[in-house]
């Protein structure tokens, strides 16, 4: 049973369906998903990666689920107020799919306590509430790589929504890639101060190319905006979350794949079996939850070895991307030579490593 | 840094030009003594559904057919709503901008994150590779010129038209008109229904030209900006082109001085478009009597027609 609302208004219609679905199939006894996401599920995105996590989920445990999705749910007392209502109609796992979802969310796991949620990007921790994150860093060094190897004027641009430790350390994770194999490379944000604003995006995204910005470096940006305008100027780009290949056939340089298929399929898995626990999962390239598709074929054999090299590298465990020295924009050692940044360091990174020339605003 | 100067050139006319389309219409409507606060919403389904037709393998001429014909039906409900029903101006316009920003969301469901080849802009050659100016005056998108076109027109129709007096006398004084014999309600429902035509068009210009895909909340606020525009611009066409092309450059600015590294907080700078704008409102508002001599004196106000 796959239900895309038309809107949040269509959940109490979902709620009837909901419960007609479950009593029409007690025979095969499924358990219920819901699936709460902050955008539209378009053809690309985070609200599309976190659908086919879903689809993967029915793929994979078939009639032992049913899944019920409501999508563009703001942050706030909509959010409440849908995973209320499928908590009160009997789901037994609760997907919620944005960070801003988090207290609502837990408030919610403490009055039912046999509803396992899981939760994306946050840090609350319960036995029947887990967060999920991606080491999207991972990926961001090696596509920095390839942006550091195809850059002329070495002058990389990245359009980013907010200035939190998560974008931050993506932003640090990509210059450290470019600049390691070609030290001159150097890059500047803009910040849109705002998670979705398509126009504003591609208009950053112009601006720095015309000062001089010749690779560009989409930062979740929910929509191709800024993909689809580096092909028009003739610039290279990298996006996250989704495969953009199509909106820049030319000069996609790589795409910073998100998968959560096997993550979702898993806790399905463990809430059929009972057998659900609260816990933090930091998906990786060894996870198979991040990966580097469609690199450019304009980078040449040896270039794409290296790029391929460091993704084998941090997929079995030899290289961290955040390996010292490490120095920031102060010129301040933030890592010795040796050391790498534990988790609690990335997922609370406030410092830009030398080579971004933004400062972060505060 | 020539490069910067031609991005915020041509940017800042790109900007302005789906504001103006807009502008124009709601002016007319202003004039005519009724206030359409549901901009944002005609705008937002003209630009869904030139979006639809574009992707859907239409021509721009349909596009731009299907976005005003959206603008239109909407500004009828408005319209039925406000002279039929003699409702609350304000009101009906809010709820008719949400109906608007729902449709457009129904309208785009399946084309969500999508995008189109936008409209080709004109080439001159040797004037359109100018530096600079080549590309914001000779390079753009045939919709920018026609949003001056509009500019021209709309001005010319207001001050030189006898048309444009009768609507301007009704903005005036709805129940004189009414006396003397003109059909009030009549002369409000044309210009209710040119300014959702051009709410339409103006959002077609978003999604055909500026920003060629299709996302629920694309508008994202232009449709307030308009409304404040009129305002702004003292119901004058000639200035409230000024204004849109102040708010463009502004808002252009503030991603340009980003990239330069200027130290000020990028929070601040989002924030200037409409510090400029509350700064320039302030200003005209000095001297009410001036606003007051541009301001139609029934704006906003019911007429309820003789018996």
């Amino acid at each position: 049973m796959i239900q895309k609302p038309f809107d949040r208004l269509a959940a109490a219609v979902l709620g009837a369906a909901l419960l007609s679905g479950a009593s029409a199939s007690l025979a095969a006894d499924p358990i219920t998903i819901g699936y709460v996401y902050p955008s539209p599920a378009g053809d690309v995105g985070w609200a599309r990666e976190l659908d086919n996590g879903r689809a993967a989920v029915e793929q994979a445990l078939g009639e032992n689920v049913e899944s019920v999705v409501v999508e563009n749910v703001p942050e706030g007392p909509d959010a409440a107020r849908i995973m209320n209502q499928m908590a009160s109609q009997g789901a037994d796992m609760i997907m919620l799919g944005s960070f801003g979802y988090m207290n609502d969310g837990m408030k919610l796991a403490k009055r039912y306590p046999d509803i396992d949620f899981i939760h994306a990007s946050g840090y609350l921790l319960a036995d029947n509430f887990s967060n999920f994150q991606t080491r999207n860093y991972e990926s961001a060094y090696a596509a920095g790589q390839a942006a550091g190897y195809v850059t002329d004027s070495n002058d990389i641009g990245m359009v980013a929504a907010y200035a939190i430790p998560e974008i931050v350390g993506l932003i640090n994770a990509f210059t450290l890639g470019a600049r390691s194999v070609n030290p001159d490379a150097t890059s500047r944000v803009v910040w849109l101060n705002s998670w979705f604003n398509p126009s504003k995006a591609q208009e950053s995204a112009r601006s720095l190319i015309a000062q001089g910005s010749d690779v560009i470096f989409s930062i979740y940006q929910d929509t191709p905006s800024v993909v689809t305008v580096a092909e028009e100027e003739g610039v290279y780009v990298v996006n996250t979350s989704s495969d953009m290949k199509s909106y820049a056939p030319n000069h996609l340089l790589a795409s910073m794949q998100i998968d959560w298929s096997d993550y979702f399929v898993a806790k399905a898995q463990s809430v059929i079996d009972d057998e659900f626990v609260g816990d933090a999962f930091f998906g990786g390239m060894a996870d198979g939850a991040v990966s580097v598709e469609s690199l450019s074929d304009d980078l040449s054999a040896e270039q794409r070895q290296t790029v391929e090299g460091t993704i084998a590298a941090i997929t079995d465990g030899s290289f961290h991307p955040f390996t010292g020295p490490l120095v920031d924009q102060s010129g301040q050692t933030r890592v010795a030579d040796g050391e790498t940044l534990d988790d609690a360091a990335i997922t609370s990174m406030n410092w830009l490593v030398e080579g971004v020339q933004t400062k972060l605003p505060n | 840094m020539i490069d910067l100067l031609a991005f915020l050139l041509a940017g800042t006319l790109a900007a302005a030009t789906p504001l103006l389309f807009a502008a124009m219409g709601e002016v007319v409507v202003e004039k005519s003594g009724v206030l359409n606060l549901g901009i944002e919403g005609l705008m937002a389904s003209g630009a869904a559904a030139a979006f639809v037709v574009v992707a859907s393998g239409g021509s721009v001429g349909a596009a731009l057919s299907i976005a005003a014909l959206a603008g239109l039906v909407l500004s009828c409900v408005f319209a039925a709503l406000v002279l039929v029903c003699l409702a609350h101006q304000v009101a009906a316009g809010l709820a008719v901008g949400i109906l608007g920003l729902g449709a457009s969301v129904q309208i785009g469901k399946a084309f969500e994150g999508r995008t189109i080849a936008p409209i080709a802009r004109i080439d001159l050659g040797a004037l359109s590779e100018l530096p600079v100016i080549g590309r914001a005056f000779f390079g753009q998108t045939p919709t920018v010129y026609a949003g001056l076109v509009a500019v021209a027109l709309v001005w010319w129709f207001l001050n030189r038209s006898r048309a444009g007096l009768v609507v301007r006398a009704v903005g005036e004084s709805p129940s004189a008109a009414d006396a003397i014999g003109y059909p009030v309600a009549l002369i409000r429902f044309a210009a209710i229904a040119f300014g959702g035509v051009m709410a339409g068009l103006g959002g077609a210009c978003l999604t055909l030209a500026y920003t060629p895909l299709w996302a629920d909340g694309l508008i994202a606020g232009r449709g307030w900006i308009v409304v404040a525009l009129v305002v702004f611009g003292a119901w004058r066409p000639g200035r409230i082109l000024l204004g849109a092309w102040l708010f463009g450059a502004v808002s252009l600015l503030e991603l340009a001085l980003q990239g330069v590294g200027f130290a000020i907080p990028s929070q601040l700078l989002s924030a200037l478009p409409y510090l400029v704008t509350i700064a320039v409102l302030a200003l005209i508002s000095r001297d009410p009597r001036r606003l007051r001599l541009d301001q139609p004196v029934s704006l906003g106000k019911t007429h309820v027609p003789r018996a």
